[in-house]
């Protein structure tokens, strides 16, 4: 390819001269030779341009996103990792991401995540080899994000999302979020309308809190079907998923359960028509064993107003299987919670968001809430946070 | 007899309008797509708005689609988002972030100027974009001029 280009460069200005000096000997006779070797010319220069614009569709891409906000709460219950002390780590991150085309439906995404609350220490969140069919299949392998909720491409691309953070009650009670695998996925393509299928496999090991200690959290033999029908207004979205579980270690400061049948539902439904934002999904985890089985739901209304887009969200988690914690010390993982968040997306400039939030935290019945505070010995009833953070996407 | 006279005024209002249309300077300068020249002869604003809101790839004549915009702040550019994407610039910006990360599909490249959207649709294949009616020439085809 960039062989020909530097043969037709080369050859240009020859088969100019040739052209011009024929043009100037000969133009009364060789009028129509003339219109000839200009149809040869208009040919070549086609060609050219379909080169150039097929080399524009296969380079080498860059994308990044970036997050930073001050979080601070009313007390130390710890909703969403925030307490009285002010944080800015938390929500703040780096994210880039590397697209390599490999042929004209082959490449390897890559993505990168620096996070505060990490000492910014890099990690490879994603890195997978992708193949798209003409049919409107597509193949991946690698390590890819775990696809269990509707948000969970954009998780940590908070200019993606109307809200400051995605709803604690469904995006937080599976604490891992990529898994390593394949997934095959095909999208059928209807008049006005699209349903795209997806089916994956892979393995999990990752590290996760719980109980104020790092445990690590395994998932074998992770399985699972998505199913997403939209027709560019409503987005009807079904998941399912099953691995062996194993969560703690045994001897370990947390065993919540080895090789553990962990199961994944959730049903999603989003509409937005440019100005009018709903959004909501239900999710069960099942696991057998000591980790809670919690059911969550939230609701979410966005109006969008030229740079603002004001919204509430209405969220709730229960854990189900309270009986089996009866009495131990973990009892303290039973879970009953509803939140209320009023906020507010502003779009500063092109591809800078500015968000404000004010989340309401209660309903923790006989439970801690799901709370570390509460978990590690607090007594909080309730809890208010508040959120305002930037977001970048270039 | 009264039809009669509804129908007479209604012409009446007709020219009236056809005539401020012709003399507007502002009705002159029209939103219109076009298209590289060896490209469709017409295409529908449904057609239009699916490549633009990334749920198709192609042309009407079955070519790969490459899209082009001008940027924001033209006025060329608000007319197309008002009467073809339909969407806000702030929402379609949020929306082709989150296509661009997923990796669902790369936004349509912005050319700096009407002359330079000109130029690269007249010699790109499978280009589609827009410009003001008044700059359009031969070396690009119109294929659709979107009704207000």
């Amino acid at each position: 390819m960039k062989y020909s280009l530097c043969l037709f460069r080369k050859s240009t200005p020859a088969i100019f001269s040739v052209t011009l000096l024929s043009s100037l000997l000969s133009l009364p006779a060789h009028g129509q030779d003339n219109q000839q070797r200009l149809n040869q010319m208009e040919e070549r220069l086609n060609a050219l341009q379909k080169q150039v614009t097929e080399s524009n569709l296969e380079k080498t891409r860059f994308n990044g996103f970036f997050s930073t906000g001050y979080t601070r709460a009313t007390n130390d219950a710890g909703y969403d990792e925030a307490t009285e002390d002010s944080d800015l780590q938390t929500l703040s991150l780096f994210g880039l991401q590397g697209t390599f085309s490999l042929g004209r439906n082959t490449d390897a995404v890559l993505q990168l995540v620096s996070r505060g609350n990490e000492n910014w220490d890099t990690e490879l969140e994603w890195g997978y080899l992708r193949h798209q069919f003409h049919t409107g299949t597509e193949v991946r392998a690698g390590k890819m994000r775990l696809p269990l909720f509707m948000e969970s491409e954009t998780l940590e691309i908070g200019y993606g999302q109307v809200w400051a953070r995605p709803p604690e009650a469904v995006y937080d009670p599976v604490p891992v979020r990529s898994y390593l695998g394949a997934d095959l996925a095909h999208t059928f393509n209807f008049d006005s309308s699209s349903l795209e299928t997806r089916a994956f496999a892979g393995h999990l090991d990752d590290d996760a809190d719980s109980l104020g200690q790092t445990i690590g959290v395994e998932l074998r033999n992770l399985t699972g079907l998505t199913a997403n029908w939209t027709n560019y207004l409503w987005t009807f979205r079904g998941v399912y998923a099953r691995a062996d579980a194993s969560i703690g270690s045994v001897g370990g400061p947390v065993n919540l359960g080895q090789n553990e049948k962990a199961e994944f539902m959730g049903l999603g439904l989003s509409y937005d028509d440019g100005a009018w934002l709903l959004m909501s999904e239900l999710t069960r985890v099942e696991v057998n064993g000591l980790f809670q089985n919690t059911d969550s739901a939230y609701i979410t209304f966005g109006r969008r107003i030229k740079e603002v887009t004001p919204y509430i969200t209405a969220s709730w988690i229960e854990s189900k299987d309270n009986f089996k914690r009866d009495g131990t010390p973990l009892a303290v993982l039973d879970t009953r919670r509803q939140a209320y968040s009023l906020g507010m997306r502003w779009d500063l400039v092109a591809s800078v968001a500015m968000k404000f939030d004010w989340t309401h935290a209660r309903g923790f019945g006989n439970t801690t809430g799901g709370l570390i505070g509460n978990q590690l010995g607090g007594s909080f009833n309730s809890t208010d946070v508040y959120t305002v953070r930037l977001d970048a996407a270039f | 007899m009264r039809t009669f006279s509804v129908k007479r005024s209604g012409r009446l209002a007709l020219g009236l309008a056809a005539t401020l249309v012709m003399l507007s300077p502002l009705a002159s300068a029209e939103l219109v797509i076009i298209v590289h020249p060896g490209g469709p002869d017409s295409i529908t604003k449904q057609q239009v708005r699916d490549i633009y809101l990334n749920r198709s790839s192609q042309m009407p004549d079955g070519q790969r689609a490459v899209a082009f915009e001008l940027p924001s702040g033209n006025s060329m550019r608000d007319a197309f988002n008002e009467r073809i994407t339909e969407r806000p610039d702030a929402w379609l910006t949020s929306f082709w972030s989150r296509q661009v990360l997923t990796g669902k599909g790369q936004p349509p490249t912005e050319m700096s100027s009407a002359s330079g959207m000109k130029s690269v649709v007249s010699s790109t294949l499978g280009s589609i974009g827009y410009l003001d009616s008044t700059l359009v020439d031969d070396s690009v085809k119109v294929a659709l001029t979107p009704e207000p």
